[in-house]
């Protein structure tokens, strides 16, 4: 199914008001970033312990 | 440096790590909200909220349709531990604690029925009868459950400061979201759905960390999140799903239409997100007990209106950041805690 026009529409509107530059791509890089972070802290954690 | 220095150093270390772990789940919670909130407006679901709701009222769809987010949500979950287990090397001890059902998998699969379909839904059918406030407010409950449970079933220790710091986490969500419950308590339609799905979802959590305490003595704990995470596929695709389906809901219509690319990207986020916050959460249990770990946790509601303003933009009132000061108030009170009141998570 391809995404309709409404649709489209209310999902770019969640990162209108963002006081962020580039929030629609922005909030992926953050959770890549976390989410590599973790799984770097858990190879660490295995070797220690 | 002499065997009992040695020894104390290596258990701070081990509770310093604990507290990493639980810290890193409510930052991975709170960013689940993001992608978590957007997929609704996406279609397919979009769609099927429209359909549902037009034969069968809004509650309804809402319930509905997040079974079918729900059960997409833990098949990415699937997906991103696969790359957390592959990363780790752990296949190997999946496939030993895989066929050691008896004494290990059977509390994983257990824990999936406490915190799948009982606490996920129980979710969101106090977000679909009464408000998302009332959900997440209810949900917040869920360590008192937990640490009572544990302590009760074998024997976990929580001191009185760590109770302290646990309540007043939950004092700061209840003033996060108490405004909007208070509007919502108002409003609200079939509520006892509602309130019972609250109950579900405190319950649910606090009863499936304890499980998952139990499981982690002779289980890994990335290796049994997964096993878990199995047993909710198993819920959602094999039984629930198709249940709904013969009942005449529209679910694999809506499904097969789920493989569009915006959508998928978004539940991969979600799935990430969502599988290792709770791969870091049972990380917690063994190092710093499950009352601690599921009280640092509870800092998602935190975490999830700070990700929202910088996201969203939706600016938050100053009920928030009076109930943002106290969950930092909870925290620290857990963080400063003398470590030697942990050497031993067990009653003697």
């Amino acid at each position: 199914m391809v995404q309709t026009q409404a649709a489209m529409e209310a999902y770019n509107a969640y990162w209108v008001n963002s006081p962020l530059p580039a929030a629609d791509v922005l909030w992926m890089v953050v959770i890549l970033v976390v989410a590599i972070l973790a799984l770097w802290q858990a190879r660490t954690f295995v070797s220690q312990f | 440096m002499d065997l009992q220095a040695l020894k104390k150093q290596e258990h701070q270390r081990r509770v310093k790590k604990g507290y990493m772990w639980a810290l890193f789940c409510a930052v991975l919670w709170g960013l689940w909200y993001l992608p978590g909130t957007a997929v609704w407006v996406l279609n397919p679901f979009d769609e099927m909220y429209g359909e549902i709701a037009a034969g069968s009222g809004d509650g309804m769809a809402l319930v509905i349709v997040a079974v079918l987010i729900t059960a997409f949500n833990a098949l990415t979950v699937i997906l991103a531990l696969m790359v957390w287990n592959g990363a780790l090397g752990k296949f190997g001890e999946m496939k030993r604690t895989i066929k050691e059902f008896k004494p290990c998998s059977k509390w994983f699969f257990l824990a999936s029925i406490f915190g799948g379909p009982i606490a996920i839904l129980g979710s969101f059918m106090a977000m679909g009868f009464v408000g998302g406030a009332f959900a997440a407010v209810a949900a917040l409950m869920y360590p008192v459950v937990g640490s009572i449970l544990a302590s009760k079933w074998y024997g976990e220790k929580i001191s009185r400061r760590a109770f302290a710091g646990i309540g007043l986490i939950i004092a700061g969500g209840f003033t996060i979201f108490g405004g909007g419950v208070l509007t919502e308590l108002g409003n609200g339609n079939v509520m006892w759905l509602g309130y019972l799905g609250g109950l579900m979802a405190a319950t649910g959590w606090g009863i499936e960390g304890a499980i998952a305490g139990k499981g982690l003595d002779i289980a890994e704990p990335d290796v049994g999140l997964t096993l878990r995470f199995l047993g909710e596929n198993i819920i959602w695709w094999i039984i629930i799903v198709p249940v709904l389906a013969i009942m005449g809901f529209p679910m694999f219509k809506y499904a097969l239409l789920a493989f569009e690319p915006l959508t998928l990207l978004v539940l991969v986020f979600a799935g990430i997100t969502f599988g290792f916050c709770y791969v870091t959460w049972y990380k917690s249990f063994p190092l710093i007990g499950v009352g601690r770990g599921q009280g640092i946790g509870n800092l998602y509601g935190l975490f999830a209106v700070i990700f929202i303003f910088l996201f969203f933009g939706d600016v938050p009132s100053w009920t928030i950041l009076v109930g943002g000061a106290l969950c930092l108030l909870g925290s620290t009170v857990m963080f400063s805690e003398d470590t030697s009141e942990m050497e031993s998570l067990r009653g003697d």
